[in-house]
């Protein structure tokens, strides 16, 4: 069967579904865990939030961002590219609870976890301002 | 269920604080590219820098020359870097250092302002990478040779054998030649904002 790359925003709209437990303001329950129990990062990262994440659902996740009150602030999947050039699927992928504002896309060469080129996919519930005021 | 290391973290990473200021100033060349003559047992720093999006990642400067008995320090810029030495005892990398120096890692680095150290004493050429941003392209050289050395012999390391891994394309694709370093003393990175 041919793969073919599902990246677009209309895909990710129609896999998504809601991830429960997600009342706000408060921290995802299990399986979720904080990123930063996990490894040696801080609790609330600038211009993202304190991360989330069940770590079943790696490498694409989602990654669940809160800003510094407890609110759901976005959700962020992470895709390598080297994903992408063999034409893997991330279908179904879970969702954040909230409505969505605007979303980035935005190339990253890498991080622990994830020691590759790769792209984030941030669905963000906050307008542009907002986000940017996660410091 | 993900180990510690293999576990993922979220990286567009705004850690964009800066360094604090240089309370033991390094030889002031590396900054800029030189290290001058009389350095062998002084201080000379490698940023570990990254836009602000951990889009752009890299070792300023990227190529640096220093006599025997310099002390190197890398400093974390921005993002969470590491400096690594290609060798076998980092993961199996296929050894990219002199033979009869010793390896080093830093390990991870996550606080701005962060220092690593490490002494060269042996002559040779170093390679080195940052573990999560190997693959792209975040490596560095360092030339150990005696002031007044023309670097003649120097050669680049040989490829890797066996079960030993190479380093990737675009590491060695950033990697600055020997010769240039030989010859400016440093070598940055290419504009990253270009």
């Amino acid at each position: 069967m041919r793969k073919r790359t599902s990246f677009t925003l209309a895909a990710l709209a129609a896999l998504a579904f809601a991830v429960p437990a997600l009342a706000q303001p408060q921290a995802p329950a299990a399986p979720f865990q904080p990123v930063s129990a996990l490894v040696d990062l801080p609790d609330f990262i600038p211009g993202m939030g304190s991360l989330y994440v069940d770590p079943a659902t790696l490498p694409a996740g989602p990654f669940l961002a809160y800003d510094r009150e407890g609110h759901l602030v976005s959700t962020i999947y992470m895709v390598p590219l080297a994903a992408m050039t063999e034409h893997q699927n991330f279908d179904g992928l879970a969702v954040g609870d909230g409505e969505v504002d605007h979303v980035d896309i935005q190339y990253n060469a890498g991080h622990p976890g994830v020691a590759e080129p790769h792209y984030h996919v941030v669905l963000w519930y906050v307008s542009p301002e907002a986000a940017a005021a996660l410091q | 269920m993900a180990t510690r290391r293999e576990f993922l973290w979220a990286g567009g990473l705004a850690l964009a604080g800066l360094a604090a200021a240089w309370a033991d100033p390094p030889l002031a060349g590396a900054r800029l590219g030189r290290v001058p003559a009389g350095s062998a047992g002084r201080v000379v720093e490698i940023r570990m820098r990254s836009d602000a999006l951990g889009s752009r990642v890299w070792f300023d400067p990227v190529g640096l020359r220093i006599a025997p008995g310099t002390t190197v320090r890398w400093v974390l810029e921005a993002n969470v870097h590491s400096t690594t030495a290609y060798h076998p005892t980092n993961g199996s990398w296929a050894s990219r250092i002199p033979p009869g120096a010793d390896p080093w890692d830093s390990g991870m680095m996550t606080r701005p302002g962060q220092t690593f150290e490490r002494r060269f004493d042996v002559p040779g050429v170093y390679d080195y990478f940052c573990i999560p941003h190997e693959m792209a392209g975040m490596v560095g050289r360092i030339v150990v040779l005696a002031e007044g050395a023309s670097g003649t012999g120097l050669s680049e390391p040989g490829p890797a054998s066996g079960p030993l891994r190479a380093p990737s394309d675009a590491a060695l694709a950033a990697l600055p030649s020997i010769e240039s370093i030989v010859r400016n003393g440093s070598v940055r990175a290419p504009d990253p904002g270009r």
